[in-house]
């Protein structure tokens, strides 16, 4: 019997008999559909899909099918029987796909060996724990208390793992990126010993005033002091803006014309660095979306999702077997509740709906007002901290970094209290986990940006204008304003760092250590902690941003980000193993990850407006930095402009031109439609197979009643022949 | 692979099984001693799991079987297989149909009986409609396999490592 008559025989036949244990285990589910429209990346199916189209029987269909293991055997003996007589050619493919189907393999461990933390993010993500399987018998308790240790911390914290070190490569390509055109072009030059050219402008000498070096003894102490807040010996390297030089080299020896204009590299360097990072972002979002959407949706299918997947079969030891059950039970617990609500306000009276609407209003205005409190606070202690920049010692320190400490400090206290509005203002859960995070987001970006543009109004002397009547800026407050505005966003980034390792070490520990011994009710009601995914990933925007605002002003800044992630991730990953339990409420990652991105890209339209503004409207120092000599700091995109040869100089001219940007306009309107209508189609289609699925479903029911109907009639035809 | 399945096959009844298997015995191992694996201990499916996989469907595995079961349930195998058995395994009284009383009985082996019945009866009720396509109440293997293409961790949950 050929394997393709075994087959057809046991091929699948509707609802089958129920009481026939035999035709249960013999079937097999015309799955051919199913295998054709699946897309996973799995390699036995692939395999099996080529093998058909090659013609030749797959063996490894086999595989796919629900045969018992005997059955199996004996088709693959009468498979390796019939092997010689098949055409060479049959099997010199099927050796060929096998080859290449090891090489992926190969390929891909190798790969994901490079990947950097891969193993770590496996393991906080559940999957896989490949060293655990290894072990011998003997120390299988151990690894059963290493799992419910490490237990299954689940998606949405996997994905903050994996949105950090999104963010590490991106600073660390950046800084390779303005170390290769400006950073290293400036040390060679300097080294060389080209002197920086010297203001032409027509200006009076108190604007090209600029000691940044510190005068007279420097106590001991001033080092760290220097170091934490970017003066001193600090202020005048390659750190800040001051430092760079507006040198413009040309040189022409015999045969060779190099030419290396500084100011141009700076200010294209910072452009395309984040046209750089808008394009990362902007294609894994692209990623992220993709993956949404062939998931559907998942909110929808909420229910039959848990009861059907929401068991974890590797979960081993009772420990680990309890929490997720209590895991599974909380999800249900919280669609439950959402119902109740649902059904809970649409049973509410006109008077308890106005009251609990204009109850919600009340809070709302107290939100904005909380928020506008911080700001306001933020707002006067930048103002206090630049006026008393100059006090000397440990209070000189506290005044510099003010700013950073009331933003911190307003970041962790305002989420908290809105917590405690949404108490009462009584929406669903889903509504209020988005109200709290839109909050805390609001909160973290424009506190920045209220620094920010206390920042501006003292450098452009907003309250007291005589200042600036002789430079265009505050030269007497700041004799070179890039360098301030580098320093307040260098101390932010530090801040930040050692707020966090100050709250892993004086915190998170000690709180683990005080619930795990001594034990009484109020430990056990405080409990360990919990990775809280959504604050810790604004956290990291909030860092990013900061980077990005400063990388005008502060070049090495992405370079001291990577190394501040880097320390980060292990930190968080310690407080993770360490001092945090597994969360009971899992945070949906799918949809999650967007919104980061989202978030993160709004993060980066807030730079980008600082950075235009200070590019295009404020006047460069005339005392430091490579853009002394030029009214704004685009001036010298057209200057540079003007030496270009003459052909390139007109093929610019007619890009920028209406002749060519008005068929441009034109042609990506076009394409947009089309890609727009390709996008309804699709949906459409979705649809329609939808529907197709559901009558293919109806047409099988009716068949089947039909068989039934005809099958007492059968035997009597039988008798009537055989008569 | 195979040897390492033999020695656990054999230290669940080691008084059953013998050491060389080159003859192929006969010899089932029941289903009290199967679910006492470590693997399976704590999986509130476990019953079914082996019911699915033995040939006799009241759970006495032979070691085919029990290689069948852990090469079904590995992770290299294939995502239709996986849906194939977890059907199977959901499917309580083997109608090859999800009806609401299979739903329920895998909702109290999930929770392990603390939800209320009203509850119960409404996640169920829930689950059964957005799952079903062919609006026949009860989900058939199509509308079992289009529900689960959409579940993004169901290969990696549907996993016993050995």
């Amino acid at each position: 019997m050929t394997i393709e008559q075994q087959r057809q025989g046991l091929a699948f036949s509707g609802s089958g008999h129920p009481t026939d244990q035999e035709s249960l285990r013999f079937r097999r589910v015309s799955s051919r559909m199913s295998t054709q429209i699946y897309h996973e990346p799995n390699s036995s199916t692939s395999l099996a899909q080529e093998e058909e189209q090659s013609g030749s029987e797959p063996t490894l269909e086999l595989r796919n099918t629900v045969f018992p293991m005997a059955l199996k055997k004996a088709a693959r003996q009468v498979q390796q029987m019939q092997v010689p007589a098949q055409f060479n050619g049959g099997s010199w493919k099927q050796k060929r796909i096998k080859f290449v189907r090891q090489f992926k393999s190969n390929v891909r461990e190798f790969l994901y060996f490079f990947s950097l933390w891969g193993k770590t993010l496996q393991k906080i993500g559940g999957r896989n724990l490949v060293y655990a399987s290894k072990q011998p018998q003997r120390l299988r308790p151990r690894w059963q208390t290493l799992l419910s240790l490490t237990g299954n911390f689940g998606g949405g914290v996997q994905s903050y793992f994996i949105f950090l070190r999104f963010l590490v490569i991106l600073n660390f390509v950046s800084f390779l990126l303005i170390a290769g055109f400006v950073l290293i072009p400036s040390i060679v030059f300097r080294s060389v010993g080209i002197k920086p050219e010297s203001s032409k402008a027509d200006v009076s000498s108190e604007c090209l005033k600029y000691d940044p070096n510190p005068q007279g003894l420097v106590v001991f102490y001033e080092f760290f002091l220097d170091l934490l807040s970017g003066t001193g010996f600090m202020e005048y390297s390659y750190l800040f803006y001051g430092y760079y030089n507006n040198s413009v080299i040309v040189t022409s020896l015999v045969g060779s014309h190099f030419s290396y204009n500084i100011p141009l590299a700076y200010l294209l360097t910072a452009v395309f660095y984040f046209a750089f990072c808008l394009i990362c972002i902007i294609v894994r979002m692209g990623k992220a979306a993709r993956v949404a959407v062939t998931t559907g949706g998942s909110d929808v299918r909420s229910y039959s999702m848990i009861v059907f997947t929401g068991w974890d079969y590797g979960c081993l030891g009772s420990k680990a077997t309890k929490l997720k059950q209590r895991n599974i039970y909380y999800r249900l617990q919280v669609d439950l509740e959402e119902e109740r609500l649902k059904k809970h306000a649409a049973s509410l009276t006109l008077c308890n709906k106005v009251t609990l609407h204009s109850l919600r209003v009340l809070m709302f205005f107290v939100a904005v007002g909380l928020i506008v409190a911080t700001f306001l606070a933020i707002a006067r202690a930048t103002t206090f901290s630049q006026e008393n920049s100059h006090v000397p010692g440990i209070l000189g320190l506290f005044y510099t970094y003010l700013p950073s400490i009331v933003i911190t400090l307003g970041n962790f206290l305002v989420p908290l209290l809105c917590d405690q509005i949404a108490l009462l203002e009584k929406y669903p859960p889903s509504a209020t986990v988005v109200v709290a995070l839109l909050r805390a987001v609001v909160l973290r970006l424009v506190s920045l940006g209220i620094l920010l543009f206390t920042l501006w109004k003292q450098i452009m002397c907003h309250d007291s204008r005589d200042k600036c009547n002789l430079c265009h800026y505050n030269h007497e407050d700041y004799q070179c304003w890039e360098t301030s505005v580098g320093q307040e966003m260098y101390k932010l980034t530090l801040f930040d760092l050692l707020v966090s390792i100050a709250l892993l070490v004086l915190v998170e520990f000690p709180r683990r250590m005080v619930v795990d011994h001594w034990s009484c009710k109020l430990t056990q009601w405080v409990g360990r902690q919990e990775f809280v995914v959504p604050s810790n990933v604004l956290g990291l925007v909030y860092g990013q941003t900061v980077v990005w605002t400063g990388a005008l002003f502060c070049p090495l800044l992405p370079l001291i980000n990577t190394v501040k992630f880097v320390i980060l991730f292990y930190c968080k990953k310690i407080t993770l193993f360490y001092n945090c339990r597994p969360a009971l409420r899992t945070f949906r990652s799918t949809s999650s990850a967007i919104f980061f991105l989202a978030v993160l890209l709004f993060g980066w339209i807030l730079a980008l407006v600082v950075m235009i503004y200070s590019v295009a409207v404020i006047h460069p120092s005339f005392a430091c930095g490579p853009f002394r000599s030029f009214f704004r700091m685009w001036k010298i995109v057209p200057e540079s402009f003007s030496t270009l040869p003459e052909g390139a100089r007109d093929f610019l001219f007619f890009i920028g031109s209406q002749a060519f940007s008005i068929p441009l306009f034109a042609i990506s309107c076009v394409f947009m439609c089309y890609f727009i209508a390709l996008a309804s189609i699709y949906g459409k289609s979705v649809a329609m197979l939808r529907a197709q699925l559901k009558l293919a479903g109806q047409d099988k029911q009716f068949l089947v009643k039909q068989i039934e109907k005809m099958k007492p009639l059968s035997p009597q035809h039988n008798e009537g022949e055989q008569d | 692979m195979r040897q390492i399945l033999h020695g656990r096959y054999r230290e669940l009844a080691p008084h059953l099984v013998p050491l060389d298997y080159t003859n192929n015995p006969d010899i089932k191992v029941p289903m009290a001693l199967i679910v006492t694996m470590p693997e399976l201990k704590e999986n509130p499916f476990r019953d079914r799991i082996v019911e699915t996989f033995s040939e006799d469907g009241q759970g006495n595995m032979s070691f085919n079987d029990f290689v069948d079961m852990f090469s079904a349930l590995c992770e290299t195998s294939p995502r239709e297989l996986k849906t194939i058995y977890a059907f199977k395994i959901y499917d309580f009284n083997r109608d090859n149909f999800i009806c609401k009383e299979d739903l329920q009985k895998t909702l109290n082996k999930l929770t392990k009986g603390e939800l209320t019945p009203e509850e119960v009866r409404l996640v169920c009720d829930k689950a059964i409609e957005e799952a079903d396509l062919d609006a026949d109440n009860k989900l058939s293997f199509a509308d079992f396999e289009n529900m689960i293409s959409k579940a993004p961790d169901f290969l990696s949950n549907f996993h016993v490592r050995i």
